[in-house]
């Protein structure tokens, strides 16, 4: 397994974590782009972290956008006074529409595939108009345009530096 | 005809209603399924008050509540 194929894979297992711990029965985009915040590899991390979002703020971003959203519905998830369900007990393999669409879009914007970096994945995420995480880093005041500009940059410079 | 107007929601905000309502649809299954069997409930009577086959709450569910330990009643 190539280097590039073990760190697509590793975020993906890092997604499915996420995925299972939030209950969801796919992988979706906001799932690998938690997975991408905690990745250690690469620049996409620390273009996060100077955006203001790690792991834990994104996760928070994501519970405001999920309420958010309810809101509209006149729902609240804290309505329903149902203990915890348990978890399952494996990761779910299945990617969901989202997480599809941006590995694609990521993927793309990688010149050469031995050249994709978790920078490129994080693109992909970044360029969803609606959605999840679109919506989660509006309602966190991100500036999604700033930041894809930034992650480019990063790119550009761990280019520059190979 | 109905005394108030709203305004209609934006379609952004109606479509991801309709997202995170059914993420908080599976959540309060997984929940009160779980709930269910643990006290006492069968496959049969939560497929029927779900309004889906046996097989399918089976499927979706077994294998994370076996995991639980819950104890679950074969009828």
């Amino acid at each position: 397994m190539s280097a590039v194929d073990r760190m697509i894979q590793a975020i993906i297992e890092r997604g499915a974590d996420e995925a299972l711990a939030d209950g969801s029965a796919a992988i979706e985009a906001h799932h690998l782009l938690l997975a991408i915040a905690a990745h250690p590899e690469g620049g996409a991390r620390q273009v996060l972290t100077s955006a203001g979002l790690d792991r834990r703020s994104i996760r928070a971003a994501l519970d405001r956008e999920f309420e958010h959203s309810l809101a509209a519905a006149g729902v609240s998830s804290a309505a329903f006074g149902l203990p915890r369900p348990s978890r399952g007990p494996d990761r779910p393999g299945q990617l969901g529409a989202s997480a599809r669409l941006a590995l694609e879009r990521g993927f793309a914007t990688a010149a050469r595939k031995k050249d994709l970096r978790p920078a490129h994945l994080l693109l992909g995420i970044l360029q969803a108009q609606a959605g999840t995480v679109p919506r989660a880093l509006a309602l966190a005041g991100v500036d999604r345009d700033g930041l894809t500009t930034r992650v480019r940059a990063a790119l550009t410079g761990e280019d520059r530096a190979s | 005809m109905s005394v108030e107007n709203p305004v209609p929601p934006d379609p952004a905000d109606a479509l991801a209603a309709v997202a995170a309502l059914r993420r908080l649809a599976d959540q309060i299954e997984d929940a009160a399924v779980e709930q269910a069997m643990r006290t006492g409930w069968s496959w049969p009577q939560v497929a029927e008050a779900l309004g889906v086959t046996r097989q399918a709450v089976h499927k979706k569910h077994a294998k994370r509540l076996i995991a639980a330990g819950v104890e679950l009643r074969r009828r």
